[in-house]
């Protein structure tokens, strides 16, 4: 019975093609130097004598016509509507789209910001991390710290709105922030709310331009009411949305 | 790898050698190409190389069955003659057509694609459904049954060949 060699050699190629795998490389290279040499060269050549013979057979005028015309096999040529049923095209538009969205979001959000929303959405994170015991403990009225914050700090117009003056507060601190500077934080018995108050952020010309009304910053479920005044920042941050902010300050506007 | 036009002369010399008959094997040339070409057409897949010759076997073993066939039976084989190279150089192509278009299937297949010299041996597999030692022997056997019709045919004597009279 023929070994894998003898097999493999009965179909070597008639000529050197690439792609001829090691297997069918070793066998020819061991045929040729081998004691077989002979019975394998008059192999190469009956099979490059009828190769040759192959190559002669005349291709008949009326089937040549067919190999001049290029257009003979159309290429395949994919519809916009084959294109757009196509699962991967689906899933890139998918993707785009939610890119896009959040891109969008963003944008819409970054037109509405103001100077110093970056500051706002940073000590939203503070509120969200701290909890009351490192406040100082001070029950007053909110809108009773002005003076403190003044005597104490030195903190010149860190005054509470009007709208959150008469809250109950449970404490208060005074801080430095690396980014946002000198902050008051007080801690409200009211929905658990906290008040910020921290210097204004001037801008691209370097001014510093109050507003009265308020804006709003959200950052991961928190949220802060922002107004603006001789050049301080207050903040009310609230666990919640809009909604639960607009309540409190539409109820002062009556 | 695309089929373009130029590969197609190969699969016309593919036809004539499963059919022996220029007729035919241009019958089946141009239903495959025009099957290739509905194809594209269609939502299907571009045909690829190996498609064509595929496609172009099986239409070709059809119209064989057609016509007058060979009676099966066992053909002499002798070795490889050193000489068959000079015998081979006498013969007319169409004469090689014939003997291997009367050759049984799947050795037909298997002669008519390994002499286009054309495919690498995982190509040929592929195209014949078969594993390389069935392959080697059909070749092998294809060999030294054509070298014996070379003898009865052109016998070749010291540098000089002899039409044996039967081609």
């Amino acid at each position: 019975m023929p070994d894998k060699a003898e097999l493999l050699l009965g179909c070597a190629p008639i000529t050197e093609k690439s792609g001829i795998d090691r297997a069918m490389r070793v066998a020819i290279q061991r045929a040729r130097h081998g004691k077989k040499a002979a019975t394998f060269g008059h192999q190469q050549a009956f099979d490059a004598a009828i190769a040759k013979l192959v190559r002669a057979i005349p291709v008949d005028a009326q089937i040549a016509e067919w190999f001049v015309n290029e257009n003979l096999i159309p290429v395949v040529r994919h519809g916009w509507k084959k294109i757009v049923r196509n699962p991967v095209v689906i899933a890139i538009a998918t993707a785009l789209l939610v890119i896009g969205g959040v891109v969008a979001y963003r944008v819409h959000e970054h037109l509405k910001d103001f100077p110093g929303a970056d500051k706002a959405r940073r000590l939203l994170t503070v509120g969200a991390s701290n909890r009351s015991v490192l406040l100082d403990p001070l029950q007053t009225d909110a809108g009773a710290l002005s003076d403190l914050f003044f005597m104490k700090h030195r903190l010149e117009h860190y005054d509470v709105p009007q709208e959150f003056a008469e809250f109950k507060t449970l404490g208060t601190r005074v801080f430095d922030d690396d980014e946002v500077r000198r902050v008051a934080q007080i801690w409200i018995k009211e929905k658990r709310m906290q008040f910020f108050l921290f210097p204004a952020e001037p801008d691209k010309q370097g001014k510093i331009n109050d507003f009265s009304d308020w804006r709003f910053v959200e950052l991961e479920g928190w949220t802060g009411a922002v107004t603006q005044r001789n050049g301080v920042c207050f903040m009310a941050a609230i666990r919640g949305g809009e909604k639960d902010l607009q309540g409190y300050l539409e109820k002062k506007k009556q | 790898m695309a089929v373009t036009t130029k590969n197609l002369p190969q699969l016309y010399r593919f036809c004539f050698l499963m059919t022996g008959d220029a007729a035919k094997a241009q019958a089946a040339f141009q239903d495959t190409v025009r099957e290739a070409a509905t194809r594209s057409e269609g939502d299907e897949p571009p045909p690829d190389r190996l498609w064509f010759f595929r496609d172009a076997r099986w239409r070709c073993v059809a119209l064989g069955e057609q016509g007058i066939q060979a009676e099966p039976g066992m053909l002499e084989e002798v070795e490889i003659s050193a000489t068959a190279p000079r015998q081979i150089e006498q013969l007319e192509p169409a004469q090689l057509a014939l003997w291997v278009s009367a050759a049984p299937e799947p050795q037909r297949s298997a002669l008519a694609l390994f002499y286009l010299d054309e495919f690498s041996l995982a190509e040929l597999l592929s195209l014949l459904e078969m594993k390389a030692g069935e392959l080697s022997e059909l070749i092998c056997s294809g060999r030294r049954q054509f070298q014996s019709w070379l003898d009865s045919t052109i016998a070749y004597y010291e540098g000089e060949t002899f039409d044996a009279g039967q081609g």
